[in-house]
């Protein structure tokens, strides 16, 4: 039976939304709670996943196959941490400002099912073009979902959207959106909301 | 080539890769992380010290002493770390005060996890327009000793009280409970070290 | 009275899964019945007393010492992935019954976000050996208190009306978020 080729476009585009790691396969979400008390965190935190989550790809894709099966899990692993340091690293020495409201959830994206998962899923099985893509259209959902996610709390908890002030003293902030519940209630009816639509359009 | 040699041969090859780029990385980063940590630290001590032209590093029993001097080296304040439990977790702070630990010079919180909006205004209150950063300013010229002490919804009449926040009356009280331990603890650790010297 | 507070504040005031999102993933698969939430909390706590044990030994004894701290990822990750390695082939051996019970639960251990945040929290709080166990214990408990509870509540959600696209996680989610908000309520249990 001849697998279908999917587009290399497509190998982008899914991870947008049909694939989307958030909200479709419920991947990643200590860092998508974690720091998306404000749009600026939430984008830093998706772009230095993206950063993890490209490199490793490449590095693991090219050397698909010289890694033993039994050794595979233990080699991503060793590798995305190399990559999480160097992200972290750099981050501490040109952003500190980030790097301190994105605390410890930096080297958390070690443990970030995403990227392991993708490594698992795509990487070890398909050539360093389309890995790129995957990994570049995995990081783009990802990013999407924090901005969104970061964006409405940060509205909603500080009246502000990327730090510039738009809702004004009349606005009493939801102090609870910029903290563990309201993450979690947003969330949940963000995907609430994407499985809603997604149905939709499949019984349209 | 046997499955386990393979194995070994690749997972040092992924180390040695490893650490390659890391021990490269570190050297580069380290010095640009540790530029940045004493750019935050200098910025502490002076904010709660008066002016000094220069400071000088000790540590005693574990803590740091950052003695802050004129050019000509007389010793215009001291300030050291103090932490403690807040309300919601760890509160760290930067206090300066006078070279006999008699008055304090100044207070800077460093970090904390305070409810927003209620005790993170031990850092800077919102809803005071002229002055957000009343509740450390409070605190210079505050005399520690014997200890000192929160009134609340009063301005405080006595040189060892300071005024707690509304509705944040925990967080106001943790601060100064960790004021008088360290105060204590570091005016007797501060007199040893100096006796040392002397 | 030191380490009390720590772990009461690692289990109940400052609880890994609803304060610090630590551990979410396994929170929306596996707590769908009691019984596996305790299994699977069990599990946690005893991997993570470990971890915090190991991994401070490693990092007082070898990474300071020899200026690597910047290995200290790398070096954590895969005491981490061993050690849950070894507890599965540990369990296996001393009890079947309970090793088929947790089934694919004790691997996933190693992704668990819960685990490599206790071993860097424990570093970053500059906590001793015995501080940094009893953490481990406080945040295991804390681990299984929430995933217990959990678990509970999608028992009973299984019989109410549930819009569809909210089902599983959606859901899941709107109840952390309560029980968030409930835990919020600990704050200041442990202070003056």
């Amino acid at each position: 039976m001849a697998k279908k080729e999917v587009s290399l476009t497509r190998e982008y585009l899914k991870g947008l939304w049909d694939e989307n790691p958030v909200l479709i396969s419920l991947l990643g979400l200590c860092p998508t709670l974690a720091v998306t008390n404000s749009a600026v965190n939430g984008i830093a935190m998706a772009l230095a996943t993206t950063f993890v989550l490209v490199s490793s790809s490449l590095l693991i894709s090219s050397m698909r196959n010289f890694i033993p099966h039994q050794v595979r899990i233990a080699g991503y692993i060793l590798i995305i941490a190399t990559f999480v340091t160097v992200a972290d690293r750099f981050m501490a020495a040109f952003s500190p400002e980030i790097s301190k409201a994105l605390g410890p959830y930096v080297p958390l994206i070690v443990v970030n099912c995403i990227i392991l998962g993708r490594q698992e899923a795509f990487s070890s099985k398909h050539g360093i073009g389309r890995s790129l893509l995957d990994s570049l259209g995995m990081g783009t959902g990802f990013l999407l979902v924090l901005f969104v996610l970061g964006s409405i709390r940060e509205i909603l908890g500080s009246g502000s959207i990327l730090n510039f002030q738009i809702l004004g003293d009349w606005f009493n902030p939801w102090m609870v959106m910029i903290l563990p519940p309201g993450a979690f209630l947003t969330l949940g009816l963000l995907i609430g909301l994407s499985n809603w639509w997604n149905d939709r359009r499949a019984n349209a | 080539m046997s499955t386990s040699a393979k194995m070994i041969i690749v997972l040092t090859l992924i180390a040695t890769l490893s650490g390659g780029i890391l021990a490269s990385w570190d050297s580069f980063t380290a010095p640009r992380i540790e530029q940045h940590r004493l750019e935050a630290l200098k910025e502490a001590i002076s904010e709660v010290l008066p002016e000094y032209d220069h400071y000088d590093e000790k540590t005693v029993d574990g803590r740091t002493f950052y003695t802050g001097k004129t050019a000509k080296g007389q010793t215009v304040g001291i300030a050291f770390q103090a932490k403690g439990s807040g309300f919601q977790g760890e509160i760290s702070m930067m206090v300066g005060v006078t070279p006999d630990f008699s008055k304090i010079t100044g207070l800077s919180i460093l970090a904390q996890v305070e409810t927003p909006g209620l005790g993170s205004k031990i850092v800077s209150d919102p809803t005071n327009k002229q002055n957000p950063d009343w509740f450390t300013e409070q605190f210079q010229g505050v005399t520690p000793e014997p200890e000192i002490t929160v009134v609340k919804n009063q301005k405080p009449s006595k040189s060892t009280q300071i005024q707690a926040i509304t509705g944040a009356t925990i967080s106001s009280k943790s601060v100064v409970k960790i004021l008088n331990n360290t105060i204590e603890q570091a005016k007797a650790e501060y007199a040893k070290e100096v006796k040392q010297v002397s | 009275m030191n380490l009390l507070l720590i772990f009461i504040s690692a289990a109940i005031v400052n609880n890994f899964v609803l304060s610090y999102f630590l551990g979410i993933c396994p929170f929306v698969g596996v707590s769908k019945q009691v019984s596996s939430a305790v299994s699977m909390g069990m599990a946690v706590t005893f991997v993570m007393t470990i971890t915090a044990a190991v991994t401070w030994l490693i990092y007082h004894l070898i990474l300071v010492p020899f200026h690597v701290v910047i290995l200290e990822y790398v070096a954590f990750i895969l005491v981490i992935a061993s050690l849950v390695q070894l507890v599965e082939m540990f369990i296996r051996k001393i009890s079947k019954p309970l090793y088929d019970t947790l089934g694919i639960y004790l691997p996933l251990i190693t992704t668990n976000c819960a685990i490599l945040g206790l071993a860097l929290f424990a570093v970053l709080r500059e906590y001793g050996f015995i501080e940094s166990l009893v953490y481990g214990v406080g945040a295991g408990a804390g681990f299984t208190l929430a995933l217990v509870i959990m678990a509970g509540i999608r028992e009973e959600l299984e019989l109410a009306n549930v819009p569809k696209a909210f089902k599983g996680a959606g859901i899941t989610m709107i109840v952390a978020g309560s029980l968030a908000l409930a835990f919020m309520g600990f704050a200041g249990l442990i202070s003056i």
